[in-house]
């Protein structure tokens, strides 16, 4: 860890004038610190972002869930109200680390953690991510990599909170410079996908504000795959979301987490099941239209039964009686 | 057996002695500890798995901001053999200090050709891991009856490639010491499992008198193997401290622990085994290699520096034909770790085995009854049995109904605990009562201290608390390094011979007939001022060990197989071990515990992963070094075999041997399938099933079959490793 | 209080207004601490707080009810500021990544792993390490820990003990998952898992 100077900032607006000058955002930092650790980077400040006002509730908005940024995931996976109006944030949250981690890691630091590539991770190696020539993966050790990509860059998108988001139609709500935006989940990415050094679409003084749900009667549910029973990084994950009238579903959204450098979304499967019956073949049909293209490495293919598995369980899930 | 026949501590259920001072926080182990003006140091690690250093640079690190001394592990040219070598090290009066400085030296070397796996490392056109030398080292090989005429007259004959990986001790309390000297001098503080072991390190490391060296261990984070000897980072530790003028503290990292201090080498076991259509085994083959690491030779040191283990292990074949090579890469060199050889024998052979049961159509237990020639594991395997109700849960291979399919499976173990003979004991009795027993070993968790504390509370009538036990110093009577699961049936004997010692001097001091219970107090009230101090010695009669005795352990498991994603849950294990006279059943079960769960880890989650471009380990932290968690534990039921008549015995390390085994016979017995390679991660599961297209198992088809086939001719070193039958 | 105030305040041995009303809402504070503190105490609250240069300046932790002023580099982690700089070394350090739960303390109440903060983010929280629990001897969990042989090295037990804690705390009456899912975030390479589980359902049929 190199030597850096450390502020705590009370406006958005100090935020980001703090972290211009090569500095870092800290909520949780769970994240970071690891980054830090390895010398993956090497920041002059730290801009400690935990006491920004109003970030750190869970507030219904009219039609609209607030969940700002510095909420942390034990709040998330205990929040009664939110569990019973959008199930997946919840089973999502859930499932992130350990209740250390849960204790402290936010919802922004979620969604905007970086690459776990094991080859991005390691100090002693450059890799793509890191401004080099190579991806290692490619030819190497790519068990946990990614079955479909935009770029050179292999590395999945593992942010749990993000499958579950893009499930719920989620927005994110960014200070960038004077301006607030909004972005998809599937903005936040979109330079994921595009750019092999990238780890999202923030910038460095992209300040994630909250998290804006809307209130639905959408069913949802979260499932993943891991080697291990508890604290482990999904191999696969898969959120769901779909309104239901008996077996029949419309309104469907199939969400899968460590494929692709994005939650992996493919728009037709939801067409697909639009006004049907969710059975065995139908969930298996729309499953292979999400995989449809995937392009497994040596060590990975076997991420595709697992997600036609995931979505299929959770398909059945959100139409089986309460 | 001389032991007492109605005990009120022996084999009974104590609590382990130091649990308060653990569960407080205030035990203090060697990462603890903080000496006056105590200096911080640090390792710098080559970070190429080959190189040639020419020259190291240390003034810029020695003159940066807090920094007291800098050293180089050696002076002139060397070779750097694998990532992650020692090449210097610094110390400084502050953590940020040292690895601020560490970047500053200077290291001159050239990169050379490196190979980081097995089949690569045999292939004609790899990269010497030592320049000059083949990466295949010399074999050894054993051949007994005619094995090519017992396959031909075989009704089934199986063969099959099973594969066990790297697997990393990852003791949680990081290889560390804190060195101080005083002149010529040296005292060490080390998590370690042998401190006379460690005072002979140091003092050749520093070319000082082993009476000028005192090696301390009150409390150890774990050991499984890593610990037994001096480590570069103790060598270099002692040296900064020495240049530095105060004493230096040196832990090394999670990171370092995965690179450097040791590791269960890999196996590629081609096994073919024949049994007559009754199910009696007629005949056996294998080849075999695997990595140790850099090194390639046979039994190059700590118990398993070569990749060869017993074989064909615990059964008897009328004829069989063995052939074991190791072959040299650029990683981090194996020692001992937990019943070195055993675990890998257990896993290649377990598997043929149930392989063979499932072509026969034999219930693979019937199959152990008929052919384990070992009277105890055959009566463990009944026992066993009866109690997990094997008869009713069997059944054919794949034929459990659904997608999370339900199986069972079976292993058995052996074991020859070691034994220190020169071990002795001290008791010092003192007027108020008091009794003070030192020995010098150490206890690495395993509950030592609280078998030396039984055994002196039954044979003085006193109460386990009335003894003060002190453990894990060089000024304390000898014993041995802690490794071969030696260190009870060493000790107990010791304590008891010097407890004797002290009730006969008691008795002709008191002139009481019997000093011991009540009557304690008024026969110590005769001691006066200058304390009873008496020696005891390792005796015969006491405990078994040192080869003498076979041990025999089985394990059964179940488990339940997610046939759609290949999640392996373990649900139960139950462990029949054969355990001698139990000294604390408390920590004995303890330790079966814990033998069970490194194999649970070894069967599904554990594995050094190296990169093949770039030589680093891929995977040097908890992350991605996966290691069993509290959601991952099953049931865990064991029986204790006691057989008292044959004294004290070590149960560390058999109770690892036979879990990984059982859990993936019953992975196969569930999925009607073999995973062949340990550890089975969904992917494997998966690609059994045929759900996946076979990918390289480490290495093209013809590679692996060019690298058994080196194997097969190998010149041949005499007296391969005895099988455990 | 602006950036430049606020270093200038922390050379003084200070800390922010906002901190130290906090640690005043808990326990009392000893005079000597009082006095240091008041000195740097800011008046207005302002865009920015508490900035530090990177080089090494005194800081406020309560750890264990107990103010104490360190000398630290941001970059130090709460955990060695607890361990090297407190001397407190119940916690350990063992994967230093926020994986094995070794080094886990209470913040606030709550067990988080202290090589994963900095020891500037504990300041105005309350930090309970094992050191903290086991003043007036064995609680019942410790207790049950010993008699159950949850135990074996040791170098894990702290941590779990903490966890346990919080978890008895706010649950009396845990089930052996919940008591599972409360370890989740520990590792125990000694394998003590079960005599673990064991002890903490243990202490929670005695409390």
């Amino acid at each position: 860890m190199n030597a850096f100077g450390y502020v705590t900032a009370r406006t958005p607006a100090a935020a980001i004038e703090a972290v211009r000058d090569d500095g870092r955002f800290l909520a949780g930092g769970q994240d970071l610190l690891g980054e830090l650790k390895e010398s993956l980077v090497s920041p002059k400040t730290l801009v400690n972002i935990k006491s920004l006002p109003e970030t750190a509730e869970v507030r219904r908005e009219g039609a609209t869930w607030s969940i700002g940024a510095n909420v942390t995931l034990a709040m998330i996976a205990a929040h009664i109200e939110l569990h019973r109006a959008f199930p997946a944030l919840a089973e999502a949250a859930a499932e992130v680390g350990s209740p250390q981690i849960r204790n402290v890691a936010t919802i922004g630091g979620n969604l905007a953690q970086h690459s776990r590539c094991w080859y991005y991770r390691h100090r002693d190696v450059r890799c793509r991510k890191k401004g080099g020539s190579t991806c290692f993966a490619r030819g190497g050790e790519s068990k946990y990599h990614s079955l479909f990509t935009g770029s050179m860059c292999l590395s999945p998108c593992v942010s749990n909170l993000a499958i579950a988001f893009a499930a719920g139609d989620a927005q994110v709500v960014v200070q960038r410079g004077r301006r607030t935006e909004r972005l998809t989940i599937a903005e936040l990415y979109a330079d994921a996908w595009r750019t092999a050094a990238a780890h999202n679409s923030l910038r460095a003084d992209d300040l994630i504000l909250r998290v804006e749900l809307p209130v639905t009667t959408r069913r949802s549910t979260y499932l993943q795959v891991a080697e291990k029973g508890d604290f482990d990084w999904a191999l696969v994950s898969c959120a769901a979301a779909a309104k239901v009238d008996g077996t029949r579903v419309s309104d469907v959204r199939l969400v899968l987490g460590a494929v692709a450098p994005v939650p992996w979304q493919v728009a037709e499967a939801g067409a697909f099941l639009e006004g049907k019956e969710i059975t065995r073949e139908t969930a298996d049909r729309a499953a292979e239209i999400v995989l449809r293209g995937a392009r497994p490495l040596g060590d990975n293919a076997y991420k595709l039964p697992i997600a036609k598995a995931l979505m299929r369980r959770a398909l059945l899930k959100l139409v089986a009686p309460a | 057996m001389p032991w007492p026949e109605n005990p009120r501590y022996f084999g009974k259920a104590t609590p382990r002695a130091e649990a308060p001072a653990k569960v407080t926080g205030r035990a203090k182990f060697t990462t603890d500890v903080a000496l006056p003006g105590m200096l911080f140091g640090a390792v710098l690690r080559a970070p190429w798995p080959a190189a040639r250093v020419r020259a190291i640079e240390l003034a810029k690190a020695r003159s940066a901001p807090g920094i007291k001394a800098a050293v180089a592990v050696q002076d002139g040219a060397f070779d750097v053999r694998f990532y992650g070598q020692e090449l210097a090290a610094v110390a400084g009066v502050s953590r940020q200090a040292v690895l601020d400085a560490l970047p500053l030296i200077a290291v001159d070397a050239e990169p050379r050709p490196f190979v980081v796996d097995e089949i690569a490392a045999m292939q004609p056109d790899s990269a010497p891991v030592v320049a000059g030398k083949a990466n295949l080292g010399e074999g050894q090989a054993r051949t007994n009856g005619d094995v090519d005429t017992a396959f031909a007259a075989s009704a089934a004959v199986v063969e099959g490639v099973y594969r066990t990986q790297v697997e990393l001790h990852h003791c949680l309390e990081p290889h560390g010491q804190a060195v101080a000297w005083e002149g010529g001098e040296l005292t060490a503080w080390v998590s370690t499992q042998g401190v006379f072991a460690l005072r002979d390190g140091f003092a050749r490391a520093l070319g000082v008198p082993q009476s000028n060296v005192r090696v301390i261990c009150e409390h150890m984070g774990g050991g499984f193997g890593a610990k037994s000897s001096l480590g570069a980072e103790g060598a270099l530790c002692a040296k900064l401290a020495q240049a530095a003028g105060a004493p230096v503290k040196l832990i090394l990292t999670r990171f370092e622990e995965a690179l450097a201090v040791g590791n269960r080498p890999s196996s590629w076991q081609k096994i073919k085994m024949g049994a007559d259509a009754a199910g009696n085994l007629t005949a056996f083959q294998l080849e075999s290699f695997g990595t140790a690491g850099f090194g390639n030779g046979v039994n190059n040191g700590a118990g398993s520096g070569s990749a060869a283990f017993p074989a064909p292990y615990i059964y008897k074949f009328a004829a069989s034909r063995v052939k074991q090579g190791s072959v040299a890469i650029n990683a981090g060199q194996a020692c001992a770790m937990r019943a070195p050889g055993h675990p890998i024998a257990s896993a290649g052979i377990e598997a043929a085995l149930d392989d063979l049961a499932a072509k026969l159509r034999l219930d693979p237990l019937e199959l152990r009854l008929k052919n384990d020639p070992s009277e105890t594991r055959r009566r463990e395997y009944a026992l066993g049995a009866e109690k997990f109700g094997w008869k009713e849960k069997y059944r054919a291979p794949g034929s459990s109904p659904g997608p999370v399919k339900v199986g069972i499976g079976c292993a058995g173990a052996a074991w020859n605990s070691g034994m220190s003979r020169n071990t002795q004991a001290e008791v010092q009795v003192t007027t108020d009562g008091g009794v003070e027993v030192r020995v010098g070993t150490q206890d690495l968790g395993t509950g030592s201290r609280t078998v030396i504390e039984v055994i002196a509370a039954e044979m003085f009538g006193l109460a386990p608390e009335q003894i003060a036990v002190r453990v894990g110093d060089t000024r304390f009577p000898p014993s041995g390094t802690s490794g071969g699961s030696q260190t009870t049936s060493s000790i107990a004997p010791a304590v008891y011979d010097a407890c004797e010692n002290a009730l006969t001097e008691l008795k002709k001091l008191s002139g009481l007939d019997d000093p011991r219970g009540a009557n304690w107090k008024n026969a110590c009230a005769k001691i006066g001022g200058t304390p009873l101090q008496v020696r005891g010695r390792w005796r015969e009669g006491l405990a078994a060990g040192g080869g003498a005795i076979n041990q025999g352990g089985v394990q059964f498991a179940e488990v339940e197989v997610d046939t759609e994603t290949g999640f392996v849950k373990v649900r139960k294990i139950l462990v029949v071990q054969d355990c001698g006279a139990v000294v604390n059943r408390l920590t004995c079960e303890s330790q079966i515990n814990g033998g069970v769960i490194m194999g649970l880890g070894y069967a599904l989650y554990e594995q050094r992963i190296m990169d093949r471009a770039s030589g680093v380990v891929l995977n040097p932290n908890f992350e991605t070094y996966k290691l069993p968690g509290p959601a991952d534990i099953p049931a865990i039921e064991i029986v204790l075999l006691e057989q008292p008549e044959r004294g004290v015995i070590g149960v560390g390390e058999p109770c690892t041997v036979p879990t990984a085994s059982a859990i993936a016979n019953a992975v196969a017995n569930a999925i009607g399938a073999r995973v062949p390679d340990l550890p089975l991660t969904p992917d494997r599961v998966l690609a059994a099933l045929g759900l996946v297209p076979a990918t390289e198992r480490g290495g093209a088809r013809a590679e692996i079959d060019a690298a058994f086939r080196a194997v097969a001719q190998l010149p041949v070193h005499a007296g391969a490793t005895e099988a455990f039958a | 209080m602006d950036e430049a105030s606020a270093s200038q305040a922390h050379t003084a041995g200070a800390f922010s207004r906002r901190q130290f009303l906090r640690g005043l809402g808990t326990t009392a504070v000893t005079a000597a601490a009082l006095g240091s503190t008041l000195r740097g105490a800011s008046t207005a609250p302002a865009k920015n707080d508490d900035a530090r240069s990177a080089s090494a300046a005194p800081l406020a932790l309560k750890v264990n009810g107990e103010l104490r002023t360190l000398t630290l580099e941001p970059r130090v982690t709460l955990l060695e500021a607890i361990r090297v700089h407190a001397g407190l070394t119940g916690p350990k350090e063992t994967c230093d990544r926020g994986t094995c739960g070794a080094c886990t303390v209470l913040l606030d109440g709550m067990p988080v792993y202290a090589c994963m903060m900095l020891a500037v983010e504990g300041q105005g929280r309350e930090v309970t390490t094992i050191e903290g629990i086991s003043r007036d001897g064995l609680t019942p969990l410790q207790q049950a820990f010993v008699e159950h042989d949850g135990l074996q090295c040791g170098y894990c037990t702290p941590g779990f003990v903490m966890s346990l804690t919080a978890l008895l705390k706010k649950n009396p009456r845990p089930t052996e998952t919940e008591v599972r899912g409360a370890c989740a975030g520990h590792l125990c390479r000694c394998g003590s898992y079960p005599k673990i589980f064991a002890a903490a359902l243990a202490a929670s049929a005695r409390t």
